[in-house]
């Protein structure tokens, strides 16, 4: 019995320990500074997501707290507005108590109204972020902002990325009918240019987070339906799932035990990126009036109503905005890269 | 038409005059940082030897050796992240240290190549008249319309037919032997004293190789030009080679005058190489394994004569393949890719099929098991017709006849730990009681293939070809299987590790009773492990006799082209 | 050549009914009752159920479809709900203004793209890679709109380098004034995707053998790269084009709502604000067509790229 096996010379570097693929890409992910950063960022705003989804932060962004386009803290109070004066009259006012009909009930009024107390809210001259131009707090508008805009770009990738490696997946294994079948479907929502498609769902679904999420999910899917397909259609005829039919796995086995978590990594990519596309979509629909209902607060709103208030000097708004979603997409594509080099090794450039 | 006539030997005198002289090279690749330091992968580790004028250098290895890496870097054809230190001396000048214009003058000029795979070597855009006249044009400063009639003069001397209607085809539209004469031509075009070939004859089949050859054996005489010839085949080697340089993990082991190497060899691996290939003469029980040879355990034989009275364990009749291609509008075409194939196995014995790419031995090995749906035949196994089962029958069927397949990086699932890989046969067809008993079954089949218990919770890309190959011996045999189809099993595998999962078929054949349907391309393999032949070309049996006949006495055309197709390895000329 | 071409124009068919399928009945099942949204708010019942007669709304459900279809094919859609303009002039006045913003911009995307694509592959070392890439990340990740706002406040209101709005009825004036700010932006927006796009084309091809045996014939870096990649690169940039063709149609939208062009992406935003059916149907169901006719055109002219395209 030939028992030699070190002649076959294992790769170098075998490891000591099993070592599975996500295990390899974790190891090589923690190894890259920009992706470990752009994870602790990403993670940090899905924190501020939560919390403001459980109305901890950020859940009275709809008040009134300042003054109407109340300038940011660090720039100091707006200058008061020089308002053309009125002139008060002096002199004691004109006795009207013969004429006016309410006259004998005033009294009765003031009696009234001196059991009540009114508290007159102090509105701020300046506010963290400044103020939009109801005086409405931007940092909190941000915040709640971020919640709504990133819950909808997760959510919507989510749903498109099971539409799609579910219908990828039967076409690519079988072909045939069923593939035919499939594909039909997907070139009729490839020949409607996406922005069309967008707009016809929008017209007839409504506004509203929900809405979108439908919306975007449902003319989204088509991406991921094209690589799991090109994956799965690989995967079918290479010789592990030849193997596997051989000793007489099932079908369903064959699909989703053996060749999905092959394909697992490209999917999850993909996935990134249909995140990024969505949050942008999103915000483009709520800017334009589409997306969010008109007492909800997003990324898009908020730049509509920035629109106007650049005209007249006022920038906070805008840039709040800006910032916050150009941190967040910039730390989640980093992170998606980083993780894409980690799961495939070959594709970076070797230093 | 033997090639020792037409690739004349020289004398290998050292009088000749060193055209490159390659001085302690060492290459290493950059793999990129871990913690801050740059890790490098050392592929050649300090290799010297020289290359006369119009002499052939065989250099040999197997893979991994680095003997395409000592090749590239010659001419710097190598990524990016190499790294080379040492000399190269051409004619006196030390191509290390060479700028880059002054390489690129050499290249294709006084230095040419030809590489492995031609269909990706050549550029697919462009047709074989533009690819030829760039050289052309560039080093020699031919007109263009000089350069057209220079390339079909060049077309006829490599052997296609047709050359001036060749000039305008595209690289797909020729087959893959006519395809390297391309490349050779191209390599020709500026006259140059030396050619490296990397593989040139690998990915072709054997008769194709053989015509190669012969073509560049013609062309080196005529041209006067040296050959640095890079192969893994020792028999190949010996019929060309003046010299041989045999290289091991980047270093070299042995290298001398080709005579010396094959009657004489001095290093203990070279010896090993030697030993372990199976060859047309003799018959050997079992083959020699390298580190068994490197330590000099004598060969066990134990010859076991099979028995001819055995029971028929697999009987086909008139086995029929055919696929459906589209052709015209609405029309399709009928490819017969298996047609009337017939044979009967015994028990305990094995049939080997061989035949070239296209003859469709795989397609009639994967319809055995119907992972395709034969057209035709009868497929009788233990008195049933497999063909006419119904699913629920079949998945009982597959408990009996299972499948090694070729590709032992493609065959094991990469996300499924070994273990996972064994125990699911036997969960999906109910082989045991419990989890526990299954476990133990696969750890004492892994032993049992030559592997450790240990292998058990890793990952396939933990192990070598060879490795992956057991665990794929070991996967049908949890199924206690009665029948194996080897579908080209070992034809990925270096020579060496060829030779161990060769003796492990012949060990488990003697121990379980296995019969074999043994498929691939390579006679001398197959005349190795199988007692009846059965030799396929074009969908049809071509031959079928026991294997002593089909090599002492084949009866068809085919069937002698290709024995004489197959390299015997050196023969001092008589 | 012929048998190609009618295959695919029969295979054109089914897609085409999905198309009008999914349009109709998501109007249908989704829209809510159009004879209410064409009487207005003060419509009285008798009213509506004049208009529901006249759009034929108490019809069985496959005579609809039907009329759907003829319209269709006769190009007939009546009038807008909203303008009361026909709906088939609606395309011969706005696909030019489209037009004429979109064909500039496909353009110099391409032709930009390109040669900066192909000089990062030339100099490809880790950190223009690395640059390219952060830089890329960090600009796309601010939306458009921001662009745009940002872009007609500066350039056109603060500094009065262009107009911030209009059109006119001349090509030239519109070419030469209305035009550059908006391509201006756009081309801003979409410069650094399309040429780490085509940059990763190249170097896809560099990593082929064939450059290779190009380099082992002696050809110096520039020839290789500019014969023998870029020939082979233009069969995915192809590609590329075939899929961005379809969107110069449509047009950006945003584009012409910013800036007040009288484009077809404005006219479907419009309809969509006011739930004007008949206009994005329309719209939808022959660019549809023209999607797939683009298609085609592509698909004949990867046999002039790729000679190892054989069209059955």
């Amino acid at each position: 019995m030939s028992a030699v096996l070190s002649a076959d010379g294992a790769p170098e570097g075998a490891q000591q320990h099993s070592e599975g693929v996500w295990h390899a890409a974790w190891r090589r992910f923690k190894a890259d500074r920009v992706g470990l950063l752009s994870l602790l960022v990403v993670l940090a705003f899905f924190l501020l997501v939560l919390l403001s989804g459980l109305n901890l932060v950020a859940q009275n962004w709809q008040r009134e707290v300042g003054v109407p386009n109340a300038p940011p803290t660090l720039l100091g109070p707006a200058p008061p507005q020089a308002s053309g004066v009125i002139e008060t009259p002096s002199g004691p006012n004109v006795d009207l108590s013969a004429i006016d009909p309410l006259a004998p009930r005033y009294k009765e009024w003031d009696e009234r109204a001196k059991k009540f107390q009114t508290l007159e809210t102090v509105k701020s001259q300046t506010l963290p972020f400044g103020g939009d131009r109801l005086g409405r707090d931007v940092l909190q508008k941000a915040v709640k902002g971020t919640e709504i805009s990133v819950f909808v770009g997760v959510a919507a990738a989510t749903v498109a990325t099971l539409i799609g490696v579910v219908l990828g997946a039967f076409s690519g294994f079988f072909g045939g009918k069923v593939g035919d079948l499939l594909e039909w479907v997907y070139n009729v929502f490839e020949s409607i240019p996406n922005i069309l498609l967008i707009f016809a769902f929008a017209a007839v679904v409504g506004r509203g987070v929900e809405s979108v999420v439908i919306i975007l999910a449902l003319t989204g899917w088509t991406s991921m339906y094209r690589q799991v397909r090109a994956e799965f259609i690989k995967h079918a005829s290479r010789e592990y799932v030849r193997s596997a039919e051989a000793i007489g796995a099932s079908t369903m086995s064959r699909m989703f035990k053996h060749i999905l978590p092959n394909v697992s990594h490209v999917v999850l990519v993909r996935m990134s990126l249909l995140t990024v596309g969505f949050i942008k979509a999103e915000v483009i629909l709520s800017y334009l009036g589409l997306g969010v209902r008109v007492d909800q607060v997003s990324w898009g709103t908020m730049l509509a109503e920035a629109q106007s208030e650049l005209i007249l000097g006022h920038w906070w708004q805008l840039a709040a905005a800006t910032l916050f979603m150009a941190v967040f997409v910039t730390a989640f594509s980093l992170m998606a890269d980083a993780l894409r080099d980690a799961l495939d090794p070959k594709l970076r450039g070797l230093e | 038409m033997r090639c020792e006539t037409l690739w004349t030997r020289n004398c290998v005198g050292w009088n000749k005059t060193m055209l490159l002289s390659i001085q302690d090279l060492k290459v290493a690749f950059r793999m990129g940082k871990v913690g801050g330091e740059i890790l490098r992968a050392q592929a050649v580790k300090g290799v010297s030897f020289d290359i006369p004028e119009n002499t052939t250098i065989a250099l040999v290895g197997e893979s991994g050796s680095g003997k395409s890496v000592t090749a590239m870097s010659l001419l710097n054809l190598l990524p990016d992240n190499a790294e080379r230190t040492g000399k190269v001396l051409w004619q006196g000048k030390d191509l290390l240290q060479c700028a880059l214009p002054e390489l690129q003058a050499l290249r294709g000029r006084e230095i040419a190549c030809v590489f492995q795979d031609p269909m990706s070597s050549l550029n697919p855009v462009f047709n074989v008249g533009q690819q030829l006249c760039e050289p052309l044009m560039k080093h020699l400063g031919l007109s263009a319309s000089a350069a057209i009639k220079r390339a079909e003069e060049l077309l006829g001397e490599v052997g296609i037919p047709e050359p001036k209607r060749r000039l305008t085809s595209y690289p797909h539209e020729m087959s893959g032997g006519q395809q390297q004469r391309v490349m050779i031509a191209m390599a020709l075009t500026c006259a140059p004293k030396l050619l490296i070939a990397d593989e040139p004859t690998t990915a072709l089949d054997v008769t194709i190789q053989r015509q190669i050859l012969e073509l560049l054996g013609k062309l080196k005489t005529s041209h006067r030009m040296s050959v640095l010839f890079i192969s893994h085949d020792l028999g190949l080697v010996g019929e060309i080679a003046d010299r041989v340089v045999v290289m091991r993990h980047g270093i070299v082991r042995e290298q001398g005058a080709v005579a010396g190497i094959f009657e004489n060899p001095q290093d203990d691996y070279t010896k090993a190489l030697l030993a372990c290939r199976p060859s047309l003469e003799g018959n050997p029980a079992r083959l020699m394994v390298i580190d068994d040879h490197i330590a000099g355990r004598a060969l066990q034989a134990q010859t076991r004569t099979k028995d001819d009275s055995a029971p028929v364990v697999l009987e086909v009749r008139a086995l029929a393949k055919s696929f459906w291609l589209r052709q015209g509008l609405f029309g399709k075409r009928e490819f017969k890719a298996v047609q009337n194939v017939n044979f009967k196995l015994k028990k305990g014995h094995t049939l080997g099929v061989v035949g070239e790419s296209g003859s469709g031995k795989t397609t009639m090995g994967l319809t055995l098991l119907r992972l395709h749906e034969p057209t035709g035949g009868e497929v009788i196994f233990d008195g049933q017709n497999l063909l006419k089962l119904s699913d629920r029958e079949r998945q009982v069927m597959r408990r009996r006849i299972q499948i090694v397949f070729q590709n032992p990086y493609a065959s094991l699932n990469p996300r499924f730990t070994i273990g996972q890989t064994l125990l699911e046969p036997m969960v999906i067809h109910g082989i045991g009681k419990d989890t526990a008993e299954r476990e133990q079954r696969a750890r004492s089949l892994l032993e049992k293939v030559g592997l450790d218990g240990r292998a058990f919770g890793k990952y396939p890309h933990e192990f070598s070809g060879g490795q992956r190959q057991r665990v794929a011996i070991a996967r049908c045999l949890t199924l206690n299987p009665e029948v194996l189809v080897l579908d080209e099993a070992v034809s990925a595998l270096d020579v060496s590790v060829q030779a161990q999962v060769l003796n492990l078929l012949k060990d488990l054949q003697d121990e379980f009773g296995l019969s074999y349907v043994f498929i691939s391309h390579d006679l001398a393999v197959v005349r190795f492990i199988s007692d009846e032949v059965l030799v396929m070309k074009d969908g049809v049996v071509v031959e079928q006799a026991s294997a002593a006949q089909i090599l002492a006495a084949p009866k068809e055309d085919y069937t002698k082209r290709l024995l004489a197709a197959i390299p015997r390895g050196y023969h001092a000329a008589v | 050549m012929a048998a190609y071409l009618i295959r695919r124009l029969w295979q054109m068919i089914p897609t085409l009914m999905g198309v009008v399928l999914l349009v109709f009945f998501l109007f249908k099942a989704f829209g809510g009752d159009p004879a209410e949204v064409l009487g207005g708010l003060n419509a009285s019942k008798e009213q509506i159920d004049a208009i529901r007669q006249q759009l034929g709304l108490n019809e069985p459900v496959w005579y609809q479809l039907w009329l759907f279809v003829k319209q269709i094919v006769t190009f007939d859609w009546g009038k807008s709900w909203a303008t009361n303009e026909a709906v088939s002039n609606l395309f011969a006045t706005r696909l030019p203004a489209t037009l004429t913003v979109m064909i500039p911009l496909l353009v110099l995307e391409v032709t930009l793209a390109l040669p900066i694509a192909m000089w990062v592959a030339y100099r490809r070392g880790s950190l223009t890679d690395r640059a390219l890439t952060v830089v890329t990340t960090v600009a796309l990740s601010i939306s458009f709109l921001v662009y745009v706002i940002v872009g007609q406040y500066v350039f056109g209101f603060q500094l009065g380098w262009f107009p911030v709005q209009g059109w006119s009825d001349s090509l030239w004036t519109n070419l030469t004034t209305y035009v550059p700010l908006p391509v201006f932006l756009a081309l801003l927006v979409g410069l650094a995707p399309q040429t780490r796009l085509y940059r990763s084309f190249f170097l896809d091809e560099l990593g082929q053998d064939y450059v290779r045996t190009a380099r082992a014939k002696g050809m110096v870096e520039g020839v290789v790269l500019f014969r023998h990649v870029l020939r082979n690169a233009l069969i995915p940039i192809l590609t590329n084009i075939g899929l961005l063709l379809p969107g110069i149609f449509v047009g950006s939208f945003l584009i012409e709502v910013f800036f007040s062009i009288p484009g077809i992406g404005r006219e479907v935003l419009l309809a969509v604000n006011r739930s004007d059916f008949p206009v994005i149907q329309a719209v939808t169901i022959y660019l549809a067509v023209l999607t797939m006719l683009i298609n085609l055109v592509v698909d004949l002219a990867y046999k002039v790229v790729d000679p190892r395209v054989v069209l059955k």
